[in-house]
């Protein structure tokens, strides 16, 4: 059952006891919804991916039913379009090397030299869609084509924080040394995440983006 | 009060209450792994139910207290000695000043907790004392503790307390849970949904507060077009490529690329945090309002030992 008849939102459904996802097209907007959403201070959670929102409700106080009315009337109401000029944050960049395990890797399956592929990455504004998976990782859409490759088979047991990698058209921002499966093109130095500072992401849906290559010394 | 650190164990971190409504930028639960056990340990010792206190994977700690101290021990099934005579668990235990405290090996379950009246005293990150590791704040200076390392406890008073049988949660090796649908279930393949309940399960060896590997069948799932990166829970149970699923624990991250086949419902979601490589698991299936009506029965017995249960578990 459609609830917006614009079509901007997909069907409610259940993805557990107490979680509901609905789908939504825009990642930047299903960010702004989640935002939106947890504000309202009637969900636990309410959280953003590429093209969804999930949230999730107290159980102990609602049943799934009155849940999935809520957050359909919550649709309704729904937040302002994105809307004015947001910050430019550069992104140094070491690339390559023991930096960018995948580096070469990338580079060989696109055809590309080393010097095209840091021109074609650090080349483009880019605009960040989604901060989420550990504190301060982002996800930075609007890769060239000629850099779209898949993740690795195998995710790697630990990234270095600061890894940057790309995978599904995408660039993602490796806050913290955890498992990951991008391929890993290089390392910044860039504090992604810092607990103390409001709001202690660096970047948010929306903020734009752009790489600039920086010299191994300069880490 | 100081408590001196003389052997950590394997993986030792204070936990308390789980970061709640900051998933939404990336900041997951942790908290206790089994946070029922953490409320047991500080229901006994006089705390708050999610009062900052010790969790030990597998291997318990050895401490010394520098003063008189009332503490409780709850979670997995272990040896304790205080200065060599065996102490009880889910028992006001108190120890004088210099009394040593040493807790073993886990032998069943997965988390030993240990609570001390009046409660740890611990960094304050995002609105919660526990400890996120892989970010490094809250508990212990972001970390796990090691041997030397110094606790501060509040000042804290503690009657007399045994848990009451009843209300022992069982320890054991071969688990049941409640699973609900969730987004992908409907991924996998004709029949597929089937197997998730007919097969025996076993954690592989890959077993941490971020999640458990499962072992059994494998799997068929369509992943047939890109799969865009989707909000994840604890509980969650997601399947790659390769048909192997896992089980994600507390310290789950907010958004992952891989198909969501089933959600572990509320009422059974601390019980994840006892469960150890080698250990059964058989999944029950649940409609979603069931599995509500059945935490709501679960908190009706719980409350009756432990008020304000509807945060714990």
């Amino acid at each position: 059952m459609p609830y917006d008849t614009e079509q901007r939102f997909g069907e409610i459904v259940a993805c557990g006891d107490d979680l509901l996802a609905v789908s939504i097209s825009n990642t930047v907007e299903a960010q702004r919804l989640a935002d939106a959403l947890i504000a309202s201070g009637d969900w636990l959670e309410a959280v953003a991916g590429i093209e969804s929102v999930v949230v999730q409700f107290d159980a102990a106080r609602m049943d799934c039913q009155s849940a999935e009315n809520a957050l359909a009337e919550a649709l309704d109401l729904d937040t302002e379009p994105v809307s004015g000029e947001t910050e430019l944050v550069e992104i140094p960049v070491v690339y390559g090397g023991e930096y960018g395990p995948d580096f070469d890797w990338v580079c060989e399956r696109q055809g590309l030299g080393p010097d095209e592929l840091i021109a074609l990455h650090t080349g483009t504004e880019y605009t960040v869609d989604l901060v989420g998976f550990t504190p301060g990782f982002a996800f930075i859409g609007g890769l060239d084509s000629r850099l779209d490759v898949p993740r690795r088979d195998e995710p790697r047991q630990r990234l270095e924080a600061g890894s940057v990698g790309i995978a599904g058209g995408r660039t993602g921002l490796y806050a913290l040394a955890v498992p990951g499966g991008w391929q890993i093109i290089g390392r910044t130095s860039a504090t992604l995440f810092d607990a103390e500072a409001d709001p202690p992401n660096r970047l948010t849906a929306g903020t734009r983006v752009r790489f600039v290559a920086i010299a191994p010394e300069n880490l | 009060m100081t408590i001196h650190v003389r052997k950590a164990g394997l993986l030792t971190t204070i936990q308390a209450a789980p970061r709640g409504g900051l998933r939404h930028i990336g900041v997951p639960a942790s908290g206790a792994a089994d946070p029922l056990s953490l409320a047991l340990a500080n229901r006994l010792v006089g705390n708050d139910l999610l009062a900052p206190a010790l969790e030990a994977s597998l291997v318990g700690p050895s401490l010394e207290f520098d003063k008189d101290a009332a503490f409780a021990l709850t979670g997995a099934q272990a040896k304790a000695q205080l200065n060599g005579e065996p102490v009880p668990f889910h028992e006001t235990v108190h120890a004088k000043r210099g009394d040593r405290l040493e807790v073993g090996s886990a032998e069943t379950g997965a988390r030993i907790y240990v609570a001390v009246a009046g409660g740890l005293m611990a960094d304050e990150t995002l609105g919660s004392m526990s400890t996120y590791l892989p970010a490094a704040f809250g508990g212990y200076h972001g970390r796990a503790l090691a041997d030397g390392d110094v606790l501060q406890s509040r000042k804290g008073t503690a009657e007399n307390l045994r848990t009451p049988e009843n209300f022992r949660p069982p320890i054991t090796s071969r688990w049941m849970l409640r699973l609900c649908r969730s987004a992908e279930t409907n991924r996998l393949v004709e029949g597929q949904r089937s197997v998730i309940f007919q097969s025996h399960w076993l954690i592989g060896n890959r077993a941490d507060r971020m999640g458990l590997e499962l072992q059994g069948a494998t799997l068929d799932v369509d992943s047939s077009g890109r799969l865009p990166s989707a909000p994840v829970f604890p509980g969650t149970i997601q399947c790659p490529e390769d048909g192997k699923p896992f089980l994600l624990g507390v310290d789950a991250q907010t958004i992952g690329g891989y198909p969501r086949i089933g959600q572990v419902a509320r009422a059974d979601r601390h019980l994840i945090g006892q469960m150890r490589p080698g250990d059964h698991i058989q999944f029950l299936p649940r409609q979603p309002q069931d599995a509500v009506n059945e935490l709501r029965l679960k908190h009706d017995y719980w409350r009756q030992w432990l008020p304000g249960i509807e945060a714990v578990i």
